[in-house]
């Protein structure tokens, strides 16, 4: 069986070449069903905003990258319009690409989840269509696993990088679980809008939205089931708030250093999270050197959101290693399984003979007692099992071995099988 | 010290006792749950306080400050007047977090002045000696967590305070969490001394009559003790955390240490 994968990525082709490939959620069964029409055994199509992956096994005696042709020949009008953009990977380059992808290794942000989601709904699909069912079902559930021990033995995933995320991770390393906890938003800034999004789904349920202008504070409130305060009146609530997100237009500090002594006082020094992504900052910097208050404006969040980047690739190097070391065991397992029905051929073949003549055997000595009977029985089991083991290391050996092929082929004759 | 004056100490000493329940339960449950009545006890037992003060002194004939036993009477009652004035006056609740212990456990020193002649049985007077020992282990695990929890807040909190992204600090805990381990291992910590405390000096008392007030070894469990309450009330009051509370929990933790050493050495002496 072949296995070959056939792709378009966010690092080969650009998007209107990407979104030529795309096959919609929907078309993806007839999709599916051609190829195996075509000629293929297995199938699954992966086809997302970053990357469409075209996965198929075919028998021996086909080319797969014949089947491919003719299925972006019929589906999308034409295989060269992708030239010198598809990628065709095969063997072990293919089964190595997939473990990359499940992994998001080879993803646009590195460690990001939603790819092993989307790879498992590719999965569900073909599944559901019966287009899996042998070498591209073992690789792909191999993938998964595989994925979920790069997230177990890296921290890959865990670390926050975009500015907003980071806020939310900042948050949880302050205050643990969000649940219960309290947030002001000065301001109406995008970026403000979009960390609170952020720290609501995370379990931030009492949202405030304060703002010069009151109609917009309600407005921005309502996204959040949240509560406006009128703008005169926020420095008065700070006390009972344990995040604040300041985006707002002010050209000057809305919040001081001995405001924050106040209020900090006032909250009996529980920590307090400030997070000023305005520009012009809305917090006097020097609000940060108060005890129990963190304060982090866009740059320091950048700064962040810079060193876990470069924590992901060191994280990356370790996930690479544990790619190759599945890669080599899938391979090594596929290879015994190549050889195994011959395996099995060769040792029913002998257990045949074996049981046939000692049967001839017992019935010329029928003076034999049972404890006599089962020896003999043990020895012929055991000169068998003699006779099979060299045959039998040597197919295991060989397998998978460039000219292991006649090794195997020699076997099958020697014994007939 | 007269009998009838050491039994108004004792109803005064019971009463505040229920100071010292409020204290525990508000330290372990962060509310105050029994303050009211606590407080109305607390009035009370001074009350009686006062009468065991007038009597001593009307018996004796002079002003009761003869010894250590009295001038801890004396103490407690002053402490006991001045909350209760501060109270009436600024309604600092909080304060009693720390009066109302720190009362109980003076109270109850000053009415053990009259020694009991010996133990009823030698199973009895090893029992308690146990409970007391157990609880004040527990009480020292308590605080080497409270301490191990507060220098790792200290850290964390310089981390988040400095920006950094230091691989090292993902695997401490949240400042949250951090701070709820503090509270429970310090409320619960706080409960297993201050029992143990008592029972230790109840020991004592029966034990070695009224000398045991100069032993060395009971005077440091009282200092450790007395570090312990300031620790709880600076928590429960001023909220400290970060830096103050990790330099007071260490030197909490010290002082237990050296009251241990201090225990090992009477165990040595006893044997």
């Amino acid at each position: 069986m072949k296995l070959l994968i056939t792709g378009l990525s966010h690092k080969t082709a650009p998007v209107h070449l990407r979104e030529k490939l795309a096959v919609a959620e929907s078309a993806l069964p007839d999709a599916l069903h051609q190829l195996q029409n075509l000629g293929a055994s297995e199938a699954v199509i992966l086809s997302t905003c970053n990357r469409v992956e075209i996965a198929l096994t075919a028998p021996d005696h086909m080319t797969p990258g014949l089947i491919m042709d003719r299925f972006l020949a019929d589906w999308q009008g034409s295989a060269t319009a992708f030239e010198g953009h598809i990628y065709r990977l095969e063997s072990r380059e293919a089964i190595q690409h997939l473990f990359r992808v499940a992994s998001s290794l080879d993803s646009m942000v590195v460690g990001e989840p939603q790819i092993l989601g989307q790879l498992k709904g590719a999965y569900a699909i073909a599944k559901t269509e019966g287009a899996v069912g042998g070498l591209l079902e073992t690789v792909m559930t191999r993938a998964f696993s595989v994925a979920k021990r790069v997230r177990t033995e890296t921290g890959i995933g865990q670390m926050a990088v975009s500015v907003s995320y980071a806020a939310v991770e900042l948050a949880r390393k302050i205050f643990g679980s969000l649940q219960g906890h309290s947030v002001m938003i000065i301001g109406s800034g995008k970026m403000g809008e979009l960390a609170a999004k952020h720290l609501h789904r995370s379990g931030a349920r009492k949202i405030f939205v304060t703002n010069r202008t009151a109609e917009r504070a309600e407005q921005m409130a309502a996204l959040f089931n949240g509560q406006a305060v009128d703008y005169t009146r926020f420095l008065a609530m700070l006390p009972e708030i344990d995040i604040v997100i300041a985006s707002s237009g002010a050209p000057h500090y809305i919040l001081h250093r001995e405001d924050m002594q106040r209020v900090i006082a006032a909250r009996k020094n529980k920590p307090m999270f400030l997070i000023d992504i305005a520009v012009p900052r809305n917090i006097d910097p020097a609000v940060n050197d108060v005890e129990g208050v963190f304060l982090y404006d866009v740059d320091d969040l950048e700064g962040v959101v810079n060193a876990n980047i470069k924590e992901r690739s060191k994280q990356a190097e370790q996930a690479e290693a544990i790619v190759t070391e599945e890669v080599e065991r899938v391979l090594s397992r596929l290879k015994i399984e190549a050889v195994t029905p011959t395996i099995i051929s060769l040792q029913e073949q002998l257990e045949q003979i074996r049981s046939a003549e000692v049967t001839r055997a017992l019935r010329r000595m029928p003076n034999l007692t049972l404890d006599q009977q089962q020896q003999i029985e043990a020895l012929t089991k055991s000169i068998v099992n003699k006779i099979a083991h060299g045959p039998i290391s040597e197919l295991r050996r060989n397998a998978g071995q460039p000219e292991g092929e006649h090794v195997i082929e020699a076997i099958r004759k020697v014994f007939h099988l | 010290m007269g009998e009838s004056s050491l039994l108004w100490l004792r109803v005064a000493a019971g009463l505040y006792s229920l100071g010292l329940l409020d204290a525990i339960i508000t330290v372990l449950r962060r509310r105050e749950s029994l303050f009211r009545p606590a407080l109305t006890a607390f009035g009370l037992g001074a009350l009686f306080h006062l009468v065991s003060i007038v009597e001593q002194g009307l018996t004796q004939h002079h002003f009761p400050a003869n010894d250590i036993f009295e001038t801890l009477s004396l103490c407690a009652f002053a402490v006991t007047l001045t909350f209760l004035g501060i109270y009436w006056r600024y309604k600092a609740e909080s304060l009693s977090v720390f009066v109302f212990p720190l009362v109980f456990v003076m109270t109850l020193v000053a009415a053990l002045r009259n020694p009991v002649s010996h133990w009823q049985s030698e199973s009895v007077r090893n029992t308690w000696l146990i409970i007391h020992i157990v609880l004040a282990v527990a009480a020292y695990a308590a605080l080497f967590f409270t301490a191990v929890a507060a220098v790792v807040y200290l850290l964390q909190e310089r981390q988040l305070k400095r920006k950094q992204s230091l691989a090292i600090y993902r695997i401490f805990p949240p400042l949250g969490t951090l701070d709820e381990l503090i509270s429970r291992t310090l409320g619960a910590g706080f409960a297993f001394i201050t029992i143990s405390i008592i029972i230790g000096v109840v020991w004592a008392h029966i034990e070695y009559g009224t000398s045991w007030i100069d032993n060395g070894v009971i005077s440091t469990a009282f200092a450790t003790w007395g570090i312990y309450l300031a620790l709880i009330f600076f928590r429960v009051s001023a909220g400290w955390r970060g830096r103050k509370a990790a330099i007071l929990a260490i030197v909490a933790l010290c002082c237990s240490a050296a009251t241990w050493i201090a225990h090992a050495q009477l165990e040595k002496r006893l044997q």
